[in-house]
């Protein structure tokens, strides 16, 4: 029953790998640099990974906004959230997830009686508008170095392309490590506090009971990314690959770096430490950081024809996806209350927790960390064969062209 | 990835022994010349059978450049461009060849007064394609000269133009002993020469429009 709660959470996972993994690696995809099989790959493994290390700043954050306490509230909550970005991805409207998650907590808020940290609230929208803008600073400078580096540097056309080629798979696993360090949050976050699961124990690996959940969402996103990601890749990443091969490296760059810097909680603790402000430790769309970058990159080369009813979208989203969500999620636990007569959570006590679902969550949590475990082992061995598999097929098409290319001149004496 | 793989290195060692062939085509080319005004055929034989080499490594280096860049997806946003700017260079060699084949064939009487200004068609006509060889490098290394050095390759086309004109007015004006076959083979013969310019004039635009698009 656990695990089927889990669903609706997946489902978020899967949608966010579909549609999301296309800011990372859609540029490289659509443009040929990098194939779509060695894109999955490696954007697959990096979102796992940065679940797992570095996904538990956002989802705090998340938790703050608000600590959903019931396993079958966080299934509404995330369900509410999976089906608004669907839709809104099937309108073909500006959809994040992060704005979906957080309308449909504070529809949860709101459901249970439950009060919004408004701070927390603040907190999250201002993040909203500086993630893009900072996406465009980033992009800027990032853009002027490369160029100054490349007309100083006088390196054959062909040597740099092919740096900008490893260069996009360097960062675009940086930006899928980012992407499930930062994004995880919205997938997962609103089943922790539902949940607490046994710490798990393979050998080198050590997981908690968040990162085991983290875990789960990841292989969620990565199933995204492998099953669905390929057609969004290449109509929408072709949208970005109007823009040279450099450009585009620096703004999947600039938008991994503005997901790194609002879930890194080392960065943030560091910031404090030389007398600065702690980074919020908030999701961000990477959607709209790589619009931002895009445009960045727009206003730099001086184009006078920005798309402003692109910036107008974006606007409306910050709105209409929290509102649209929220509405949902009301509605949705409304029915799982009355209807199903399943426990969507309540009004939180400070320190108080009731007997019964602290009963729930341990009796649940030993057996979804064994069948955890045997999901990590079949996750890597799985990863393993993919990367023969890779590397086999690769030996494969360079001996089958030095064949061909050895016949052609046979034939032609 | 590309940066651990040889096929980076490679290619670019493709590149630049293609542009390597056209440069000694176009110096070999002149001497053949020379050595038909001189009447020397067994240099000019030699030549011919060089320039022929230099043309067949030529094509043969041209495919596999373009195959390597297709397979290993190289350069995919100027793949178009580049291959291109390739074929068009293969023109000027593959021109250079026909050319030579013409004189070897049809051995034009060309008349001794008129040597001095074939050898001007030629060296002129030859060294617009010549200054289009380190614009075309330059394009892969510096590509914010390439326009500059486009320009010598603008005159030399012009220079030649004036050049042809001017034997063709010899020819058609002042030999009157010469018959009206001899006059036109001899106008094909210049067409021929002058068209190694003409061809190095259409790469150059190529090449300019993408020293543009490079440097946006």
């Amino acid at each position: 029953m656990i695990l089927f709660f889990l669903i609706s959470g997946l489902f978020l996972g899967w949608s966010l790998g579909a549609n999301d993994a296309s800011n990372v690696f859609g540029s490289a995809v659509a443009s040929r640099m990098v194939s779509f099989r060695k894109a999955a790959i490696i954007a697959s493994i990096f979102v796992i990974v940065g679940a797992v290390i570095q996904g538990a700043g956002a989802s705090h954050t998340l938790g703050k906004l608000g600590a959903v306490n019931a396993i079958g509230g966080s299934f509404t909550v995330a369900l509410a959230a999976a089906v608004t970005v669907y839709v809104m991805t099937k309108f073909a409207l500006p959809v994040s997830t992060t704005q979906a998650i957080v309308g449909a907590i504070i529809g949860w808020n709101i459901f249970t009686g439950n009060s919004t940290d408004s701070r927390t609230l603040s907190q999250i929208v201002a993040t909203w508008v500086s993630g893009p803008i900072l996406g465009a600073v980033f992009a800027i400078l990032l853009y002027m170095l490369l160029k100054k580096f490349k007309r100083a540097a006088h390196i054959h056309l062909v040597r740099f392309e092919s740096y900008i080629k490893t260069g996009l798979v360097i960062v675009g696993a940086f930006g899928a490590y980012s992407l499930g360090a930062n994004n995880i949050a919205n997938v997962m976050g609103v089943f922790i506090p539902a949940f607490n699961l046994h710490d798990l124990n393979i050998g080198f690996l050590s997981l908690n009971s968040n990162q085991q959940l983290f875990l789960l969402g990841g292989i969620g996103i990565a199933i995204g990314i492998i099953t669905y990601s390929r057609k969004v890749m290449k109509t929408v990443g072709g949208s970005i690959v109007e823009l040279s091969s450099e450009a585009a490296l620096v703004v999947v760059l600039a938008q991994a770096l503005v997901l790194f810097i609002f879930s890194s909680t080392s960065l943030s603790n560091m910031f404090v430490k030389i007398g600065l402000p702690p980074i919020p430790m908030v999701p961000v769309s990477s959607s709209q950081v790589i619009v931002g970058g895009v445009l960045g990159i727009g206003l730099y080369k001086g184009a006078r024809n920005i798309n402003f009813r692109i910036l107008g979208e974006i606007a409306v989203g910050w709105v209409a996806t929290p509102v649209a969500s929220g509405l949902l999620a009301f509605v949705s636990l409304f029915f799982m209350k009355n209807i199903f007569s399943i426990n969507v959570g309540s009004k939180t006590e400070p320190g108080i927790n009731s007997a019964n679902q602290i009963a729930e969550m341990m009796t649940g949590g030993a057996y979804v960390s064994g069948i955890i475990k045997y999901l990590l082992l079949g996750v890597l061995i799985f990863g393993i064969l993919a990367l023969i598999f890779y590397f086999l097929l690769e030996r494969k098409k360079t001996i089958e062209l030095q064949k061909s290319e050895e016949k052609f001149w046979m034939n032609l004496k | 990835m590309p940066v651990f793989t040889r096929t980076t290195k490679n290619l670019i060692l493709k590149i630049d022994e293609f542009f390597d062939d056209i440069d000694l085509g176009l110096l070999v080319f002149k001497e053949a010349i020379k050595a038909f005004l001189e009447k020397d055929m067994e240099s000019f034989q030699r030549h011919l059978a060089k320039v022929d080499a230099l043309e067949s490594s030529a094509d043969k280096l041209q495919r596999s450049i373009e195959n390597e860049m297709i397979t290993h997806s190289i350069l995919p946003q100027h793949k178009a461009e580049v291959t291109a700017l390739i074929d068009e260079m293969d023109e000027i060699i593959d021109a250079l060849k026909s050319s030579l084949n013409e004189f070897n064939i049809e051995m034009p009487d060309i008349p001794t007064s008129l040597n001095k200004n074939f050898i001007s068609l030629s060296e002129t006509s030859v060294s617009a394609a010549e200054e289009l060889v380190p614009a075309a490098r330059a394009y892969f290394k510096a590509p914010y000269t390439v326009r500059e050095k486009l320009l010598k390759v603008y005159y030399f086309e012009s220079e030649t133009d004036k050049i042809s004109r001017g034997i063709k007015k010899i020819i058609f004006q002042e030999m009157k002993e010469l018959d009206l076959a001899h006059k036109a083979h001899l106008r094909y013969i210049i067409h021929h020469v002058e068209n190694i310019s003409d061809l190095a004039q259409k790469a150059a635009d190529l090449l300019s429009g993408m020293a543009i698009k490079i440097l946006m």
